[in-house]
């Protein structure tokens, strides 16, 4: 007769067995007690001297304000379809060649486009429209011009701003910029107002938390950049793990981080895809370590845990000694 | 309130950033790091706590 087949698990009947190790009392509820209120009173103290960041808000409003030149440079890149945005393939558009791959491998392509971004149309035009006074003329002028026309003004503008000193949209030498400067400065004056922040975000609905086209048409600007690499918010600047002024950040998100500091990764134009495949072979790999010959056995070869349990192990010794 | 303590609490306060070259890393996050290692190494020798044995 052939023996009953036991699982795996309880081949040695080990959950059957009675306990025969040291007992002792514990109580759940003044552990629970303890906890909630010693970590509550650590909380509201540490809260009360050093709280959490609390900067104010990077808006339109405030960067048409702090650097209007950079704002109409933006504008006018918008305008001309050369921003970082217009440029940056999927999700936003189908630029050639935009999108970070390995050989013939293109993560950010599976997507496709799913958040069609016309900068031209959703960051300057439109919002233009919807004002009280719109400058019809300029709009008018727009509307009708060939794509020729609209590359070659805007990329006249940008290149008077360059000249201007201090990048004045003032002090820009005379030449045919077709209805750019209006737009641009119409943009700027809608900006400065508060109005634009509002209008940008609620082209798709009444309530809106969808701060994509603010955050888009911000970044291809130098301002939020700048503000950024001031707070060390950067990836170079282990921006992943960093919260602004002294506050802790997520120092969890270090290796993350890491890889963009050192080459080949500092360097890559697809450091982002490298860095996120590296870190899923590195999660992967962390957890299949029990399958993993070598490092399954690190803990046999670095014992930490005899020294955590060392009584268990003493009283073990003993027992066999 | 103490002057360090409130420099550290400023909400504006440009961060103090410890290190050299591409290595920096912000003070906060490093008392963060060094206390979660003190926390390690005291879990590694305190003894465990022996409660009321049942007789």
């Amino acid at each position: 007769m052939s023996a009953p087949t036991m699982s795996r698990s309880d081949r040695d009947g080990l959950a059957r067995r009675p306990w025969r190790g040291t007992v002792r009392e514990y109580d759940l509820f003044k552990e629970l007690t303890v906890a909630l209120v010693v970590v509550g009173l650590v909380i509201v103290g540490l809260s009360a001297i050093v709280g959490s960041p609390d900067e104010p808000s990077v808006t339109l409003k405030s960067w048409a304000q702090a650097q209007p030149a950079d704002f109409v440079a933006t504008a006018t890149a918008e305008l001309g379809g050369t921003s970082e945005t217009a440029g940056y393939g999927p999700p936003y558009n189908t630029t050639a060649d935009a999108t970070q791959t390995i050989g013939a491998f293109d993560l950010q392509s599976f997507s496709g486009v799913q958040l069609p971004i016309d900068t031209a149309k959703d960051i300057v035009i439109t919002p233009l429209t919807t004002l009280n006074a719109p400058p019809s003329a300029a709009l008018d002028t727009w509307n009708a011009a060939s794509d020729t026309e609209k590359a070659d003004w805007t990329a006249a503008y940008t290149d008077a701003l360059t000249n201007a000193p201090d990048g004045d949209p003032a002090q820009v030498a005379t030449g045919d910029y077709g209805p750019v400067p209006v737009l641009t400065d119409a943009l700027l004056t809608m900006a400065s107002q508060g109005a634009l922040d509002g209008v940008l975000n609620a082209q798709q609905s009444f309530y809106n938390a969808d701060y994509t086209r603010t955050i888009l048409f911000l970044g291809d600007g130098a301002y939020f950049g700048d503000l950024a690499t001031a707070a060390h918010l950067t990836g170079d600047q282990w921006g992943m793990m960093n919260e602004t002024g002294n506050t802790p950040g997520q120092s969890w998100l270090w290796l993350f981080s890491f890889w963009y500091q050192i080459e080949p990764f500092a360097s890559a134009p697809n450091a982002d895809l490298l860095v996120v495949l590296l870190m899923l072979v590195l999660s992967v790999l962390l957890t299949l370590v029990p399958f993993i010959p070598g490092l399954r056995d690190i803990p046999r070869w670095i014992p930490i845990h005899r020294l955590i349990w060392r009584d268990y192990y003493k009283k073990r010794a003993a027992g066999r000694g | 309130m103490h002057p360090l303590i409130s420099y550290f609490a400023a909400q504006d306060s440009p961060g103090i950033y410890l290190g050299f070259g591409a290595f920096q890393i912000q003070l906060g996050n490093l008392i963060v790091i060094l206390v979660m290692i003190l926390l390690f190494v005291l879990a590694l020798f305190l003894p465990f706590p022996s409660g009321k044995k049942r007789p």
